[in-house]
């Protein structure tokens, strides 16, 4: 009572007249109620020593009573009746004549209480019954406490009786204040209670431990000692309890405990756990209390606490709290240690926690093995591989437990082997110990799995308890200078920064967004998050699944982060402390040596495209079209990108890396070329998402669609400069030249054809309409019109059967043929250039007339007629030539170039093809080339020497070749190089011509040498030379097209020679 | 956006180029080059004129010459933010692709409108929201670029058609 008036006392005082006095009151009126107790109390000045004559009649009797009525007023005044009826008209004064008064006034109503009142009030002044109120009050309020106004209100009985008949002022009062009260806006009741109480409890404190500084309440070595007991670990609270029954039980008795306090700071993590701490004066205390207690060691080594230890043992550490929802990691079952799982519920006394987690169940499959070979049972949970993580299915327990599994399919939860299932889950107690409930960390993949297990296959998944797990690891997240981060919890909350510094757990970041932009904040990490932007090109980094992963971000919410990855177009979610900022081109995924898109090999005859990269493994896509996942070293080798790789599409166009190609059939899809190898082209479109959009088919099986740099399938690797060459755009005649062809109906109509190649290859049939490039040829032995490229037709003699020339007869051109080709080329689509598909004009005369003599040095091999060659033409023309004058074949072929043609084409065309001969100077070459039959190079070399050939038939000396070599240099292998000489060396305008032919015809010999050589015509080196260089410009395309030995290479080899 | 840009390029030409006219060979080679490459952070789209071609230079070794040319370009280079439009060429559940000129675009489903659902069961697969707006390879759309992606001779875009006027064009 005394501490408690301390406390309401003084400031109370004023405050408190108005309102419900409560215990305040009970102070104000202490003094007068000693006084009037006084007063009251004359008619019993022996109350003091009530407790001292316990049999005392009712009196005496009175006083226990009371105490038990002051927490009880109405049991107060019927208990008082009983007793006074029980106990007899002991009293015999007034006041218990009113007493009997009172009872017939329960009976009878309020007005002779009234009157009672009046009669009384003769013996009090006013104040004094307030007073009186007031100490009616008390005495409900204090309790048994305050016994000594107890005895004075009982004692004397009008006291008591005042008492009851304030209760009706009382109730009437309260209803009073309770209607101001109520009248009485919140607001000001608030403050006027604010005002009552609010300076009490400062008040309070400076007589309390406020005043007191506290390193003098830290034990003293007066105060008892502590000792840390051993105990049986997580049954420290126990252990506790029964010490504390213990003392109950023994408290008054002879052997009270002798201790002062025990306590226990157990827990799951804690250091203090296994061990009770008892404070007693003497360790032998410790010895008697705890003797006899389970699961406690006092008679191990007791560790005495030192004395600045002992603040310690109480310091207060937050726990983390279990939560329901909250994500742990298992420790205890062995087969899952590791695993996560989330807790479905706490126990009661917090130490044990219903825990729901993915079962890692074998249902029996590896019970056999147990027995091992000598009959021995093994020692069950022996480590094996444990199984994988998998929900339980009833159907896989029942197939081997059929006995085992019980449960209500309805409710999902099952009983197998005597653990529980619901929903598929393993539901088990596990003591709190046994988990880990700090850095669960636990990642989206994992939980994820938890979130699809909810029956209706809706996600579940509770972000706040997994954020709230996450937490706890958000030590390990680093931030780095620049990273882009918001403050999302505590005062700096929404604050957006970048990060300049960071110190162990504080962060400095300059805020670049809102009012406190420029400024620079420190805060802890704790409240951080990483923050991106829709568009943000970013790095998965941390222990994602998606590590490395390069993407664009397409959404965020809260701290997860989707992007779009850039290597598979694929969506992939995130959380965003996973997440950096990216470099602005995005790593190519690899893995070791190997990377993206790379072609390896996988066995000798397998080899594979890399389209994806995981951590440890990839994913290959072989030539067959399967994927596989391979580890680095189930890969032999890495193909090194082939640069000059070429194959052939499905119209034996020349297709190379990056060209677009379409499917033929199937999908039709179209890619990329990335891979060719063999015959398999590997393609890469970004319109298809799987194999981050790779596929594979054949050479044979594409289309082209755009070859790079828009290649037409030239056959050389230079540049083409049919289209561009300004020479031959000057030059109108070539143009002119080609004109003229298209006169007249086209001469392949009615002709008799073989198709060379296609679906109807072979087959025999007759043009029954042309167009420049297509003829509808009618099957001989089909009944059916099919229409066919004309490169892809062989035109026979209708009687004889043997090829023919479309063009023959054409002779007459030649000379203008020739000009034609060079500027004709572009017109087969097929690649050839060769103006002779287009038509006749562009053919030597020497084809024209099939007899013989006009032949060029090619046709007469083949008609074996050796007289006709073209070279001669060459000779007979030139005068340009700058050795001897009128020999060299160069010369020729300036003259081909330039202006100057007719003449050197009709020399060549007709006659002077047989001067030549007839001089003998040029045939050498050529004769020499047929007789001997043989190609060497080297006679191919000799041979194109001018001076060779001028000088005399067989120019073969070498002392000729010698001189020509800067001539002849330019052999098809020589290509470029070789024509570039000639060129220069040449005056002419034949030297300007001349060097662009080789480059361009210059491979082609080589191409299609082999042809030549079968032919048995000259020597593909011959064919190919210089001549190739300077005739070949215009002529030595043109045979490539029709593959035929009438090639003009060869006749412009020919001219080679024969100068 | 657009910009007409200064430029600087260098040209070779073969020597069977080397006459009277070999500056204009010069300019065909260069447009031919260059309009329609993408230079890492913008297309060129046309040329407009060359305001400045060097001497030629031969190269030692090949005969090539080589001419250093200045020309003027207009070149569109794409920002994020900026809003283009563009034909929709594939469509898969995740969204849709879409080209604006050379400029490939993805517009991801977060991109996109709630309202505007997929539906694989449309032939082709489309968004739609079952009113006007329906989206399928070779709709017109207009979109706002979110974000870019450059690599060597390629750009790449997210898009998204979440905002006021974005969306179907209805031609």
């Amino acid at each position: 009572m005394a501490s408690s008036d301390n406390h309401y006392g003084g400031d109370s005082e004023s405050d408190d007249d108005n309102f419900n006095p409560a215990p305040a009151d009970v102070s104000d009126d202490e003094g007068d109620n000693a006084s009037k107790n006084q007063q009251t109390s004359s008619p019993a000045p022996d109350d003091d020593q009530r407790y001292s004559r316990p049999a005392g009649g009712a009196a005496s009797k009175r006083p226990i009573q009371l105490t038990r009525d002051d927490e009880d007023d109405e049991e107060n005044e019927e208990e008082e009746e009983e007793d006074e009826d029980g106990g007899g008209q002991q009293n015999l004064d007034d006041d218990e004549e009113e007493e009997d008064d009172e009872d017939e006034d329960d009976v009878q109503g309020g007005h002779r209480r009234k009157r009672r009142r009046d009669r009384r009030a003769a013996f009090f002044d006013i104040e004094a019954e307030v007073d009186d109120e007031d100490e009616g009050e008390d005495d409900e309020k204090e309790g048994e406490e305050i016994e000594d106004f107890i005895d004075h209100d009982d004692h004397p009985d009008d006291i008591a009786e005042s008492g009851r008949l304030n209760d009706d002022r009382r109730h009437r009062e309260l209803d009073r204040r309770r209607e101001m009260e109520a009248s009485l806006d919140a607001e000001k009741q608030a403050e006027i209670l604010r005002e009552r109480y609010g300076k009490r409890a400062p008040a309070r404190g400076l007589n309390d431990s406020a005043v007191v500084p506290r390193r003098l309440l830290l034990p003293s070595v007066e105060d008892p000692s502590i000792w840390a007991v051993r105990c049986k670990e997580g049954k420290e609270r126990e252990v506790v309890f029964s010490i504390m029954r213990r003392v109950e039980e023994r408290l008054g008795t002879k052997n009270e405990v002798p201790i002062i306090s025990a306590f226990e700071r157990g827990g799951t993590n804690s250091v203090m756990k296994g061990y009770i701490y008892v404070e007693a004066q003497r360790q032998n205390d410790i010895m008697i209390a705890l003797d006899g207690v389970l699961n406690v060691y006092p008679r191990t080594k007791m560790i005495l606490v030192e004395i600045k230890d002992m603040p310690d043992l109480l310091r207060v550490i937050k726990t983390p709290n279990l939560e329901p929802g909250a994500w742990v990691r298992l420790r205890k079952p062995a087969k899952h240690a590791g695993d996560l799982a989330q807790v479905i519920d706490v126990t009661e006394n917090g130490l044990e926690a219903r825990v729901r987690f993915i079962p890692r169940l074998d249902y029996g499959v590896r019970d056999e093995p147990l027995l091992s070979a000598d009959g021995k049972r093994k020692r069950p949970g022996m480590p094996g591989p444990r199984p994988p993580q998998r929900l339980f299915s009833e159907a896989e327990a029942r197939k081997r437990h059929p006995r085992n599994v019980h449960g209500n399919p309805q409710t999902n939860t099952w009983n197998y082997m005597g653990e529980e299932f619901e929903n598929g889950f393993q539901v088990k107690d596990i003591k709190i110990q046994q988990l880990d409930v700090k850095d669960v960390n636990p990642t989206l993949e994992e939980v994820t799995k938890f979130a699809s297990g909810a029956e209706d296959g809706t996600e579940n998944l509770d972000l706040k308890a997994l954020a709230a797990s996450l937490k706890d690891g958000v030590a390990s997240i680093a931030y780095l200078p620049g990273d882009v981060i918001e403050v999302y919890e505590g005062e700096q909350r929404g604050v957006i920064g970048k990060v300049t510094n960071v110190q162990g757990e504080i962060v400095t970041l300059q805020v670049t967004e809102g009012e406190l932009r420029g400024q620079s904040i420190e805060v802890p990490n704790k409240g951080l998050r990483k923050r991106f932007r829709p568009g943000d090109h970013v790095k998965v980094i941390g222990a994602s699944k998606y590590r490395d992963e390069v993407g664009m971000v397409v959404k965020i919410h809260n701290d997860q982060v989707t992007l779009l990855t850039d290597q598979t177009n694929n969506e992939i979610t995130v959380f965003s402390k996973d997440l950096r900022e990216a470099a602005d081109i995005g790593g190519q995924g690899s893995l070791g040596q190997y990377s993206l898109l790379d072609l390896v090999q996988l066995d000798p005859t397998t080899v594979g495209c890399i389209v994806k990269v995981d951590r440890e493994s990839m994913v290959v896509l072989d030539q067959n079209g399967d994927t596989r996942q391979v580890v680095p070293s189930q890969i032999t080798n890495r193909l090194p990108k082939r640069r000059g790789a070429v194959a052939a599409d499905r119209n034996g166009s020349e297709i190379r890396l990056d060209d677009v190609v379409r499917e033929y059939g199937g999908q039709q899809r179209q890619g990329k070329i990335i891979h060719i190898h063999r015959s398999f082209v590997f393609l890469h479109s970004h319109e298809y998402n799987e194999n981050a959009g790779v596929f594979v088919t054949r050479a044979s099986s594409v289309n082209t669609i755009a070859a790079k740099g828009g290649r037409i399938n030239s056959q050389s690797g230079g540049p083409d400069l049919t289209s561009m060459n300004p020479a031959l755009k000057r030059n109108p005649a070539g143009q002119n030249a080609q004109a003229p062809r298209t006169f007249g109906p086209d001469r392949s109509i009615g002709k008799t054809v073989t198709v060379r190649r296609g679906g109807y290859k072979g087959l025999l049939g007759i043009v029954k309409d042309a167009t420049d490039s297509h003829c509808r040829v009618e099957l001989h032995t089909k009944a059916k019109i099919i229409t066919v490229p004309k490169a892809d037709l062989a035109f026979k003699d209708q009687i004889t059967g043997k090829p023919v020339d479309m063009n023959s007869g054409r002779g007459g051109f030649g000379g203008r043929g020739r000009g034609g080709f060079s500027g004709g080329s572009a017109e087969w689509s097929g690649g050839n250039r060769t103006p002779m598909a287009t038509g006749g004009g562009e053919r030597t005369p020497a084809w024209g007339s099939k007899s013989s003599t006009a032949r060029t040095p090619a046709w007469s091999r083949d008609s074996g007629v050796s007289g006709s060659r073209t070279p001669a033409w060459g000779d007979g023309s030139r005068t340009v030539n700058p050795y001897d004058g009128s020999r060299t074949s160069y010369g020729g072929a300036t003259s081909y170039g330039g202006g100057s043609r007719t003449p050197a084409w009709s020399s060549s065309a007709k006659t002077p093809a047989h001067d030549g001969f007839g001089h003998g100077s040029k045939t050498p070459a050529y004769g020499g080339g047929d007789a001997w039959g043989s190609k060497t190079p080297a006679y191919g070399v000799s041979a194109p020497t001018p001076g060779a050939s001028g000088n005399d038939a067989w120019g073969y000396t070498p002392g000729a070749s010698g001189g020509s070599h800067p001539y002849d240099a330019p052999t098809p292998g020589a290509g470029l190089g070789a024509p570039t000489p000639a060129a220069l060396s040449a005056p002419t305008p034949g030297a300007y011509s001349a060097p662009t032919p080789a480059a361009v015809s210059a491979p082609t010999p080589g191409a299609w040498q082999g042809g030549w050589g079968a032919d048995a015509a000259p020597t593909p080196a011959v064919g190919a030379p210089t001549p190739g260089a300077s005739g070949g410009y215009y002529g030595a395309p043109t045979p490539a097209a029709y593959g035929g030995p009438e090639t003009p290479a060869p006749s412009g080899a020919r001219y080679a020679d024969d100068d | 956006m657009f910009f007409l840009h200064n430029l600087e390029r260098r040209v070779t030409l073969h020597p069977s180029y080397f006459g009277r006219n070999m500056h204009d060979l010069v300019t065909t080679k260069l447009v031919k080059d260059v309009e329609g490459t993408c230079s890492g952070d913008y297309y060129i789209i046309a040329i407009m004129d060359t305001f400045d071609l060097s001497e030629g230079r031969i190269l030692p070794g090949s005969g090539l010459a080589e001419f250093t040319v200045r020309y003027r370009a207009v070149v569109w280079r794409p920002f994020k933010g900026e809003v283009v439009d563009a034909i929709v060429y594939t469509v898969n559940s995740h969204g849709f692709f879409a080209q604006a000129g050379p400029l490939r675009l993805f517009v991801s489903s977060h991109l996109i409108p709630d309202e505007i659902k997929y539906d694989a069961n449309a032939t082709p697969p489309q968004f739609t929201n079952n009113a006007d707006m329906v989206i399928e390879p070779g709709t017109h759309v207009r979109c706002r670029i979110i974000g870019l992606r450059t690599e060597v001779g390629e750009m790449w875009a997210i898009g998204s058609i979440n905002g006021d006027f974005l969306g179907c064009l209805q031609a």
